[in-house]
């Protein structure tokens, strides 16, 4: 950063807004933590319970410190990851049934439901587009 | 509704397409010309070609108070657009060597990191990368 004299409007702000909404530490190691163990587990059965387990807090801590920090649930979060893995699979031609337990849904209806909720297409409809344009 | 287009006013449109796609690694998707000196001119993503373009539009050229709202903007280091990265150190090391300024190095605010550059075409561009 540029010397305090020399300091833009912007520099200014990001250094106030650091030291009153980003000075625990200790809570941001904690939902940063929890974030990065949803990215690479998401296939997994998780649960409000587990996640706070992994870092000694109880349940709704968590629930409130992730929100408070990512501004979504901790499953809201989750649910984000598993579409975006499901869509990048579906393109690369997995079929459903397969795409559905390798981002962690219970059953292929659950997952479809939710997948056109959140997409505005069925997979199936998601992936014939996606091979349509990829061969176009 | 569909989020579609988004817009970043630029003071050169040819200057802005080789910035956006030369250094910055975005791909030309549609180039229709308006007038003598205007384009309908947008970039996407590499990795999300189908995704949201961004519109670079000549508005400071054109429209006196987009030009003020751009320059006053930039005058007190606010980056109006942002782009996700994977690594934000990364991409201010890449762009650094390409000859990129930036007003804010890389810098973890809680969740996040960001960087901000110049685009030279009139705006601070900020980079993210969620922590």
């Amino acid at each position: 950063m540029l010397t305090k004299a020399k300091m833009t409007f912007y520099q200014t702000e990001i250094t106030r807004i650091r030291d009153t909404c980003y000075s625990n530490k200790r809570q941001i190691e904690t939902v940063v933590g929890t974030r990065h163990y949803i990215n690479t587990n998401f296939d997994k059965g998780l649960n409000l319970g587990l996640l706070s387990h992994m870092c000694f807090t109880s349940k709704f801590h968590l629930l409130r410190l992730f929100k408070r920090y990512y501004g979504v649930t901790p499953k809201q979060y989750l649910t984000d990851k598993r579409i975006e893995i499901a869509k990048e699979l579906l393109r690369k031609g997995v079929n459903i049934t397969e795409t559905c337990f390798a981002t962690g849904f219970e059953s292929p209806s659950s997952f479809s439901t939710l997948f056109k909720y959140r997409v505005g297409l069925a997979p199936a409809e998601f992936q014939k587009r996606a091979t349509f344009t990829k061969s176009a | 509704m569909k989020v579609k287009i988004l817009s970043v006013p630029v003071q050169d449109q040819e200057k802005a397409l080789k910035f956006y796609t030369g250094k910055l690694g975005f791909v030309k998707k549609v180039d229709i010309p308006l007038n003598k000196d205007s384009r309908w001119l947008t970039v996407v993503s590499r990795e999300d070609q189908d995704g949201p373009e961004l519109l670079l539009e000549p508005s400071p050229n054109h429209f006196e108070p987009a030009k003020v709202y751009q320059n006053a903007l930039f005058d007190a280091g606010i980056p109006y657009t942002q782009f996700n990265v994977e690594s934000v150190q990364q991409e201010y090391d890449r762009l650094f060597g390409l000859g990129v300024e930036f007003s804010v190095k890389p810098t973890e605010m809680g969740t996040v990191k960001i960087a901000v550059f110049n685009d030279t075409c009139g705006n601070n561009i900020q980079l993210v990368e969620m922590l």
